[in-house]
């Protein structure tokens, strides 16, 4: 479609994301690029030299890339035979099914941690790779089961039938005709699983804390430049670890957005009507047994331990509400972190990073839609980077950036309500773009038509429309501050900690006050990000996409 | 109210030629169809009118006013679109309230235009429904009153009936020209159907590939195609293609007419079209017969009169009414009964290749 009803006007819809990015995004990471191409930089050829040389960083980069593969496998596994599930066998339950396997999607990794912590803190599992792999698992099923049924079910089953007739057995017409439909979704979802698994930080530093593999502990990237960083004296390895994180999730995410297209042009060959209903066979009622079982055993069990946890710790056996009382004791000392005070700090970075996502977002999904011809690509790509950025690499980023004169910002809550915005907003600009590039392009070109100038059709034709998915979006972001870690933790301050924070220091602690008082404030978060996220199902229209 | 000149306009979209000089003129307050193929640049005439899509070369005025410099929602131009694009987050009110809210019409003059469209186009009682609460033609109708609202000096329909099936069709011809001679706004429709446009339509464009090969009053234009594919267009059918000879045009595989003298051609070779509503099958040896022959292929009843199935001598299929009397059957020899002066003849060779 040419860009037809004649709004040029994207550029000045990039405004408010040029105004959040400039600052928070493209400086920090300009001025470590710099710091790696300035000579005598902290990356300058020695330090580059000098980490490379180390064979305890190729360890851990080997460990992130293997264990990044081994969970993006681990996830198709399961999610692939749950994903035909939940495409093609209707059963009682199915549509709360869909929601529970969806929810650890913006499950806090501090919760989603503890949980496991709990559920087999006492098989001796923690500080394997193995607690790590079926903890990213619990994560990132929901991402393939939702890509991959979403194509799924929507496939032609005529193409099926027709293979039949002409001469195919059952299992060749799934591997010529099912799976080769699949394999975009399939691909898509592996690349965003590797990812988020290449990235994995809260998850793998604390259940990872004690293991150890080459020669190290059982640290990604990510865990490692959180180490360097709050160690301070390593930051030339921290930075150099930053940069090949960055290029690596940028590669990735590249060829994610490359395979997403490709995922949408196969949707567009869909037949516009409902798969027949028909009977369940007796092996795939086996199958609906099995996945109920698996995806039992990884997502209901370790959520079900943490609530068993915060309800019988400390109990002498027994339920107790104990540690939820000590949410809101006073215990007098400095150093304790105020439960209800990290509860409103939470609230408050949430909402505030919440508004300024809805209004970012809103306005960069705008800006892309109305951007055509050579810049589209561009403006997309820089609109959507801070997704490519992962969250301690921009904590570090911070920390390096804002730490002198008057933009010495590091002991101020703006900064990491900035970095949560900048975390968040993204979830509002996929979903709201996703939206307006639904519509009907002629629909605001009758807008045109009858008068309306391009702001009028934005403000009475697409901003209306869209506004599903702007809730959508925005409880997303809500979601995603309310358990935002890595960024966090690396800006974290005493006097604004957090409710992740407050576990994470509660869990440092020894006693069992402390890890019942975590469990109880993690329960909490649990319930928050439940509500968030059912709210999120309730606005989202079907679609394809994860976010 | 505002005439409608569109001045040699060019478009191309990427090596696709849309649009290769076409020019026409609609006079204030008539309503002109736009026929062709699909392909042929009727949609793009319609959206470089309204301001959709930019011409490369050409004007497009209104009242004699170049009207290429504004934007499209400072046109004045109405545009009914073929996939309707009506608002699915408004209801039937205020879709059609849209253009009067964009141009600032105050809340009571709004309220008393919905009422008076949807009055109009018979909807009065279903204002508050959503687009997906209504049926085809409630749709089609919808959309009508929605350009109509904002008194658009040039109203623009883009295939009005194209989307729905043929039995809704026939009514809502019938209502769109009542409708349209009712609001008297100039108006330009696009259709590939040629019965949309002889129900609708004062004035007739004929489109190919890029150009307009004939415009004017529509009984002209029916009446006189002026050239053979324009011919082929509105249901003429090729009958001879030979030499004339002694004031008759022969054509040695099927037989010869009488070319009359009102006739231009001054060609040797030429080319005879016949329109089926002039022409019946009758007996050999009939007074009314023309001397060409055919032989019966098939009889098909329709209704209780009854078409044939020819083929002439040279083999081409042709269909043609019976005229009465005992019915042939099939291998039966006939002959054409042509009513007098309905031929339309062309010289061969300007349309070589074009039988």
């Amino acid at each position: 479609m040419s860009f037809a009803h004649g709004a040029r006007d994207g550029w000045r819809w990039a405004i408010p994301a040029l105004l959040l990015l400039a600052p928070f995004l493209l400086w920090p990471l300009g001025s470590m690029l710099w710091r790696g191409v300035a000579p005598e930089g902290v990356t300058s050829g020695r330090a580059i030299a000098e980490v490379a040389g180390d064979r305890f960083y190729w360890g851990r980069l080997a460990f992130t890339i293997g264990q990044a593969l081994a969970s993006t496998l681990l996830a198709l596994l399961i999610g692939i035979p749950s994903a035909y599930v939940f495409a093609m066998i209707r059963f009682p339950g199915r549509a709360i099914a869909r929601a529970v396997v969806t929810a650890p999607f913006v499950m806090p990794a501090i919760v989603v941690a503890l949980a496991f912590i709990e559920l087999i803190g006492d098989v001796g599992l923690l500080g394997t790779l193995w607690v790590i792999l079926l903890a990213h698992a619990f994560y990132n099923v929901s991402v393939v089961i939702r890509l991959v049924s979403g194509v799924w079910a929507n496939l032609d089953p005529q193409t099926e039938e027709a293979a039949r007739l002409l001469g195919a057995g059952r299992v060749a017409t799934f591997t010529r005709v099912t799976l080769p439909a699949l394999y975009p979704a399939i691909a898509s979802a592996s690349a965003l699983v590797f990812i988020f698994t290449f990235t994995s930080f809260g998850v793998v530093l604390l259940l990872g804390a004690g293991g150890s593999f080459l020669g190290g502990p059982l640290d990604t990237l990510e865990v490692s430049i959180f180490r360097l960083a709050t160690r301070l004296v390593e930051l030339p390895a921290a930075a150099i670890l930053s940069l090949v994180q960055l290029a690596t999730t940028l590669a990735a995410l590249t060829l994610y957005s490359w395979l997403q297209r490709r995922t949408t042009a196969s949707f567009v060959l869909r037949a516009d009507r409902a798969r027949p209903l028909r009977e369940t066979s007796r092996a795939e009622r086996a199958l609906l047994a099995g996945v109920a079982v698996m995806l039992g055993l990884l997502i209901v069990a370790p959520l079900a331990a943490l609530v068993h946890g915060a309800l019988t710790t400390g109990g002498d056996g027994g339920v107790t509400g104990a540690n939820f009382a000590r949410l809101f004791e006073d215990t007098g000392r400095v150093s304790y972190i105020d439960p209800l005070q990290a509860v409103r700090w939470s609230l408050s970075f949430a909402l505030g990073a919440t508004l300024v996502a809805a209004v970012v977002g809103t306005a960069a999904a705008t800006a892309i839609t109305r951007t055509k011809g050579g810049l589209g690509p561009l403006v997309d790509g820089l609109l959507m980077l801070p997704l490519a950025v992962p969250a301690v690499v921009l904590g570090f980023g911070y920390l390096t950036t804002f730490n002198r004169g008057w933009y010495d910002l590091r002991g101020s809550p703006w900064l990491l309500l900035a970095a949560h915005s900048l975390i968040a907003y993204p979830f509002v600009l996929r979903a709201v773009l996703a939206s307006l590039q639904s519509i009907d392009p002629r629909l605001p070109e009758a807008a045109r038509v009858l008068g309306a100038s391009p702001w009028h059709v934005w403000r009475h034709v697409e901003l209306p429309i869209a506004t599903r998915a702007l809730l959508a979006g925005s409880v997303f972001a809500f979601a995603v501050s309310l358990g935002e870690f890595g960024a966090t933790l690396l800006l974290r301050r005493r006097e604004f900690a957090t409710m992740p924070i407050a576990i994470f220091e509660a869990l440092g602690r020894a006693g069992e006050a402390n890890l019942g008082r975590a469990l109880a404030m993690a329960v909490v978060l649990l319930l928050v990000t439940t509500a968030s996220f059912l709210a999120i199902e309730r606005f989202r229209y079907r679609e394809v996409s994860p976010f | 109210m505002g005439a409608l000149t569109v001045q040699s306009l060019e478009r191309r979209f990427g090596n696709v030629v849309a649009l290769a000089g076409a020019s026409f003129t609609i006079e204030d307050g008539r309503v002109a169809a736009i026929l062709g193929p699909s392909g042929c640049g009727k949609t793009t005439v319609l959206r470089v009118v309204a301001g959709l899509e930019s011409p490369d070369a050409g004007d497009v005025l209104i009242d004699g006013q170049s009207v290429l410099g504004r934007a499209p929602h400072q046109r004045g131009t109405g545009l009914m679109f073929q996939e309707l694009a009506l608002f699915p987050h408004l209801d039937v009110q205020r879709n059609v309230d849209f253009g009067l809210r964009m141009a600032k019409w105050s809340r009571e003059d709004r309220g008393r235009r919905v009422e008076e469209l949807l009055t109009l186009v018979d909807l009065a009682a279903h204002g508050r429904r959503r687009m997906h609460e209504l049926s085809g033609g409630e749709r089609q109708r919808v959309a009508l009153a929605r350009t109509l609202a904002p008194q658009p000096a040039v109203l623009l329909l883009d295939e009005p009936l194209g989307a729905l099936d043929e039995a809704l069709k026939g009514e809502l011809r019938s209502q769109l020209r009542t409708i349209l001679t009712r609001v008297g706004t100039t108006a330009l429709m696009v259709s590939h159907d040629l019965r949309d446009a002889v129900a609708i339509a004062d004035d007739l464009v004929i489109m190919g590939e890029g150009r307009v090969l004939q415009s004017g009053a529509l009984s002209d234009v029916l009446a006189y195609p002026s050239t053979p594919t324009v011919a082929r267009m509105l249901g003429y059918v090729l009958l001879l293609d030979g030499v004339i000879e002694a004031g008759q045009l022969v054509d040695p595989a099927i037989g010869s007419v009488e070319v009359p003298d009102g006739a231009d051609v001054r060609a040797r070779s030429a080319l005879a079209f016949m329109h089926q509503s002039s022409v019946e099958a009758v007996s050999p040896g009939s007074e009314r017969g023309s001397g060409v022959t055919a032989t019966v292929g098939a009889t098909r009843p329709e209704g209780p009169a009854l078409t044939l199935d020819l083929a002439l001598k040279d083999g081409r299929p042709i269909a043609v009414r019976w005229g009465g009397g005992t019915p042939p059957t099939a291998g039966d020899s006939v002959e054409l009964a042509i009513q007098p002066g309905t031929l339309r003849f062309f010289e061969a060779g300007a349309a070589a290749g074009d039988r």
